[in-house]
């Protein structure tokens, strides 16, 4: 079977403080390709999708311990998204990335149960260090 | 009147702000693809440190990336100010297809979310109108948001130009509508007073699944 989540180098031990299976969710395939990268370089395993479709798609058949994802896609967008895995598999934790700076969608996704709400562009060691703690949380089940 | 005058400044304000929001989060993207971009660089020079050597076709293949980026946010700032200075001049004279093109490509991105494939017919001979051209460009997008919202299943839109001379026209055709949406068009106090203001009547087409924007009394200008 495919590797879904992928790693920088797989013979290298696994960091146990970084999730192994980060979903990268937006449209804009330069951003997320090279975030997934960098999220890589950091310990973290990851695969990208760039439609909510495919991104409800793996939560059904791989499900990721952590969802990055973006709020204005075509098709579904991120908060039906982030409805949907709510509902479904609430031990996935989601932060919110995006471009777009509404306080109220801000306010509307943490209501519906986002791990964190981060705005474009992001400093890699704040969203690593967000990262880590979404991981201890699902971890630590608190 | 001083309804009509709130109404146009409502929905002038109102165009202006899902404008202005829809490029500057297109920029947004940009930057954070650039950010983005400068990161990998240097986590890569940190890495090469350590573990030489760094790949030259992967530096290029990451300054190319920023260059993409940069050219692309280049663009949608010069779509943002050639759209601010549209409130200039009150009145200036148009090309009717081209003003078309421009709104489509100035809400390109808003109507990529909403799934909606729009091919543009071109009238026979330009169109030139005298006309204040903020407030077309704003009823041209309230006509596209208003057939995209009405367009059923298959989205799909023809926008054409009208061939009576002495009164220019814009029509938006589904492949199929929505009947109730299709039966209050533009009824708002803001929509009656763009209109109002810009002399165009609207007018269903002879298919019953789309409609036209019919500039009234406004004097067409003769092309060059």
């Amino acid at each position: 079977m495919k590797q879904v989540y992928q790693k920088l180098d797989v013979s290298k031990k696994s960091s146990v403080e970084m999730p192994s299976k980060v979903l990268l969710v937006d449209d804009e395939k330069e951003f997320v390709l090279t975030l997934s990268e960098r999220l890589q370089i950091r310990d973290m395993g990851t695969a990208i999708v760039y439609d909510g479709k495919s991104a409800l798609d793996l939560v059904r058949n791989d499900a990721p311990e952590v969802m990055i994802i973006d709020l204005k896609m075509p098709g579904i967008d991120g908060m039906e998204i982030l409805k949907e895995v709510k509902q479904s598999r609430s031990e996935i934790e989601v932060i919110v990335l995006t471009g777009h700076g509404s306080g109220q969608d801000r306010k509307k996704c943490m209501d519906m149960g986002a791990f964190a709400y981060m705005q474009k562009p992001v400093n890699i060691n704040i969203l690593s260090e967000t990262l880590k703690k979404a991981h201890e949380k699902i971890k630590t089940g608190k | 009147m001083v309804d009509d005058k709130e109404g146009l400044s409502k929905s002038g304000m109102r165009f202006f702000g899902k404008m202005s929001a829809s490029a500057t989060h297109e920029i947004k993207n940009c930057l954070a693809i650039i950010n983005e971009s400068a990161g990998l660089l240097e986590d890569l020079s940190m890495m090469a440190e350590k573990k030489p050597p760094l790949s030259l076709a992967r530096v290029n293949d990451i300054s190319q990336r920023v260059t993409r980026q940069v050219n692309r946010a280049d663009i949608v700032v010069r779509k943002l100010n050639r759209f601010s200075h549209g409130v200039d001049r009150k009145t200036q004279i148009a090309n009717l297809e081209e003003t078309v093109s421009f709104v489509l490509d100035l809400a390109s991105r808003l109507i990529a979310m909403q799934g909606v494939v729009i091919k543009v017919t071109s009238p026979l001979s330009r169109i030139m109108v005298e006309t204040n051209i903020f407030y077309l460009e704003n009823m041209i997008w309230k006509a596209i948001e208003t057939a995209c919202l009405a367009a059923k299943e298959k989205k799909q839109m023809v926008i054409s130009f009208g061939t009576d001379a002495d009164t220019p026209s814009i029509w938006f055709s589904m492949d199929a509508v929505q009947n109730d949406l299709m039966d209050d068009l533009f009824g708002s106090k803001e929509d009656r007073a763009l209109m109002k203001h810009l002399d165009i009547s609207i007018k269903k087409n002879k298919d019953n699944n789309g409609f036209g924007l019919l500039l009234l009394k406004r004097n067409p200008v003769t092309p060059n």
